[in-house]
């Protein structure tokens, strides 16, 4: 277990060492000017050589790189161009907005989606199910700022009993997080389905039957917990996805996430604070990635960590 | 392994047991419905529309500081200025008028004599002092890049002449430095800082309570020290909404009280609406389709016939009526007729047959015109060039159009340092409220600047900026105004632009918000605004 968790983490450092050099790189590379973009449009060029020293962006990339790790390993991750504060801060400032609506939307995504897909799988190939089936699909082929939109104007306009924008008041969070939710519950509704289909249709499960076990322990204690390890995956990454901000839902709602935050960094070419996002972001996921490996053993005792199958 | 139907677990868990997984499970599921069930339950609450006493105002750009050294943009400085106060401010019909100062006077060409006004402080209670004034000059004038500082054609020294008074000095005649000293904001000495500061008190009608800089929301409240009339209103929350449709739609919810730098779409969606009010005024800042002014001699585009014949191929009342839907006002000079001692000098006629005779004559027939643009320069920015592109095509004049995204590479093509271009869509802000302010920055460009691709454009044509820089430095304000006009006709004749329009300052407020002043410079007095019980 020990060993197995240290080689995880060393892949994780490794995982997020290539990232950060990665997007390092790739900033320089694209088209556009940090000088530029924090400039007033009258500067001179004179005015832009100055700022370029100031931010360092005069030295050659190898140089930049170097002062980058260095940075890096003492925890200073430079200070944004467009906020004047460490990027590290800035980030952190809008962490907690994005973590509440990727719980929220994670956690109602769990509460409908995983009923509904055992729901489906116990009625697999009627009409109801496929009517089902048609409408959660429907929900997450509408284009997310669409759905957001519509959900604005009818409960925040027509029946003006929630917030329009920010995060205010806890209310603030629902339409957020319901705009969230509707794209992620046909994919964990119809894989809880897939899973639970093919739990339902094992052998041990007939043999349970045969038993007399009544359905409803058939379902939930056979057929859910054998669907339980992928439920988790699938889960897991779509939280790591979220924790990336959610960048269109985060623009209509005027939610102050970290994904409008990439936005405003791009736009003004700010570097440290693109690099600050990524570092904390990526770092995240890969968190979370690694707990959900962690977690299998809880849901499928015959998973043990570091070992072969 | 799947566990045995008959190996029931234990429904409650002993104290000597060690954690079992099922109980995990439990907890986790019942940590997760919680998550889920706690932010719902709370929907009971409040819908985000403002109290009584609280006007929100929705900004479509993140205020990331109260201070305006580098952050200076129209909306900004309504919040700014309710905080930190200038020694004058541009109000009403673009007049100067007095703030933190009662006297403010030129004494001598490059001499203005200035008094603080009795009791001002700042909202800890401190008094405002001179030292505050000439450390707010000097750290203005170390910020690299800042807007404000283009405005100047130098910043003045400061020499203190008693406990409130002082004088300004500078090298050459500023003849508009009681306008450009508007933009520097005091605040004390000791908290100045060559940057836009995060923190710190300012002398004007509100103080901040709250700041999240990071998500660009602040909540101000009335200061109490304040040394001039009260503010009317007690709170004013600033939230930064950067989806248009979304400022909209809280906005009509009631969400937001006011709204400011609204696009023709959105205006139009609004106008009519109950419980809105959408109001407007001329603006002072000018959008140009200009000409690219580095064309070496022979080019067709160097040729002010061409550039001329070119300008009848543009409807513009069309683009005025159709694309920016009544929004703007076509130009009739070579800057807004807001801006004082602006003077209309000619106007743009809808001629094709015209173009295509003049270029036909001129030998500039089959041109290929490039035009490039950043994404968002203007509202309908895309519209408005599509358009110009059908019209070109109709007297044969075949278009490009390049379009950059935020933060790329415009400059280096504005430069011509990344490749050639013909037609920029580009805006010029009129931040002072006169009109030498930005033909200065238009059109006053030397061959030295031009050396480091610092004009604007490459227009240079010295004839315009020695008769600038005379007008710049006449201290008779008559022979000023004389002077000014003149040059205003010979910048027109040089056919800089092929269409420009002066886009209307507008914003949209709930019918409960009275008294706001909207400026032409798209700013308003916050303290003066009413909401009505």
């Amino acid at each position: 277990m020990a060993t197995y968790l240290a080689r995880r983490i060393g892949q994780s450092l490794l995982a997020v060492f290539l990232t950060l050099t990665t997007v390092f790189l790739l900033l320089r590379l694209a088209p556009g000017d940090p000088a530029a973009a924090y400039a007033a449009p009258s500067a001179t060029a004179a005015d832009l050589a100055r700022i370029r020293a100031e931010f360092g962006l005069d030295e050659p990339l190898i140089t930049q790189y170097g002062i980058f790790l260095r940075d890096l390993c003492t925890g200073n991750l430079g200070t944004s161009y467009s906020f004047h504060a460490s990027a590290f801060q800035v980030v952190m400032d809008r962490l907690p907005y994005t973590i509440t609506l990727a719980v929220a939307a994670i956690a109602v995504t769990t509460v409908v989606a995983v009923p509904l897909g055992v729901w489906m799988a116990r009625r697999a190939d009627t009409k109801r199910e496929l009517g089902t089936n048609v409408l959660t699909i429907t929900g997450q082929s509408m284009p997310d700022f669409w759905t957001g939109m519509m959900l604005l104007t009818v409960f925040a306009v027509l029946l003006p009993v929630l917030p329009a924008s920010g995060f205010t008041s806890w209310s603030g969070l629902v339409l957020p997080t319901v705009t969230v939710a509707v794209l992620q519950l046909a994919l964990v509704s119809r894989l809880v389905r897939r899973e639970m289909t093919t739990a339902l249709a094992a052998p041990y499960t007939t043999v349970a039957r045969s038993r007399g076990v009544s359905e409803r322990a058939l379902t939930w204690r056979y057929g859910l917990r054998n669907s339980a390890v992928p439920l988790v995956t699938a889960l897991g990454t779509r939280f790591a996805a979220l924790l990336n901000g959610v960048v269109v839902v985060e623009v209509v709602f005027g939610w102050p996430g970290v994904g409008s935050l990439v936005v405003r960094a791009l736009e003004t070419r700010d570097y440290p604070l693109i690099q600050a996002t990524v570092l904390v972001t990526a770092t995240l996921a890969i968190l979370v990635q690694l707990l959900v490996d962690l977690a299998y053993p809880l849901f499928d005792p015959r998973v043990r960590l570091g070992k072969a199958a | 392994m799947t566990p045995s139907p008959h190996h029931a677990p234990p429904d409650r868990l002993s104290p000597r047991e060690p954690l079992r997984r099922r109980t995990l499970l439990r907890l986790g599921a019942l940590g997760g419905t919680g998550l889920a069930l706690g932010p719902l339950s709370a929907c009971a609450g409040p819908t985000g529309a403002p109290g009584p006493g609280t006007l929100t105002l929705g900004l479509n750009r993140s205020l990331v500081s109260l201070d305006n050294k580098l952050n200076q943009f129209d909306a900004a400085v309504t919040v700014q200025r309710a905080v930190r106060q200038a020694l004058t401010r541009i109000g009403p019909g673009m007049r100067v008028q007095l703030v933190l100062a009662d006297r403010f006077a030129m004494t001598e060409p490059t001499v203005w004599s200035v008094r603080l006004r009795a009791g001002v402080r700042y909202s800890d209670g401190s008094p405002v002092t001179v030292e505050d004034v000439a450390t707010a000059v000097e750290m203005y004038g170390k910020v690299n890049g800042s807007f404000l500082l283009g405005l100047f054609p130098e910043l003045p020294t400061v020499e203190k002449t008693g406990e409130r008074t002082f004088r300004l000095h500078t090298r050459r005649p500023v003849t508009v430095l009681d306008r450009l000293m508007a933009n520097i904001h005091i605040t004390p000495a000791a908290d100045n800082r060559p940057e836009e500061l995060q923190s710190g008190v300012g002398s004007g009608p509100y103080k901040v309570i709250e700041a999240n800089s990071g998500a660009g929301e602040y909540t101000l409240a009335r200061n109490p020290r304040y040394w001039g009339r009260p503010a009317h209103v007690y709170t004013v929350r600033v939230r930064f909404v950067p989806e248009e449709a979304g400022r909209v739609i809280a906005l009509r919810s009631g969400e937001l009280d006011v709204v400011d730098t609204l696009t023709p779409d959105s205006a139009e969606q609004l106008t009519g609406l109950p419980g809105v009010i959408v109001q407007e005024t001329s603006g002072a800042r000018i959008n140009q389709l200009f000409y690219n002014f580095r064309k070496p001699r022979g080019h067709p585009l160097a040729d002010p016939r061409v550039r001329r014949a070119l300008t009848y191929a543009v409807d513009g009342d069309a683009l005025i009526r159709d694309v920016l839907t009544d929004s703007a006002e076509e130009a009739q000079g070579v800057v807004p007729l807001a801006l004082e001692g602006a003077i209309p000098t000619g106007g743009y006629t809808y001629d094709p047959g015209r173009a295509r005779a003049q270029l036909k004559a001129l030998g500039a027939e089959g041109l290929r015109i490039r035009v490039i643009w950043e994404s968002g320069e203007f509202a309908a920015d895309s519209s408005v060039m599509e358009a110009v592109a059908d019209m070109f095509r109709d007297i044969g004049v075949r278009t490009s159009l390049l379009q950059f995204e935020p933060g790329g590479d415009i400059l280096k093509w504005r430069q011509g340092r990344a490749g050639d271009w013909d037609v920029i869509g580009n805006g010029f802000p009129g931040t002072t409220g006169q009109a030498l302010t930005s033909l200065q920055g238009m059109y006053g460009g030397t061959p030295e600047r031009e050396r480091t691709r610092d004009t604007y454009m490459g227009y240079v044509v010295p004839d315009v900026q020695r008769r600038l820089e005379d007008a710049a430095t006449e201290t008779d304000a008559t022979a000023r105004a004389r002077k000014l006009a003149d040059v205003q006709h010979t910048i027109w004749n040089t056919w800089p632009s092929l269409w420009a329009f002066a886009p209307k300052t507008m914003l949209a407020r709930r019918d409960r918000v009275h008294d706001l002043g909207l400026l032409k410079l798209n700013s308003y007095d916050l303290s003066a605004v009413r909401l009505e019980a």
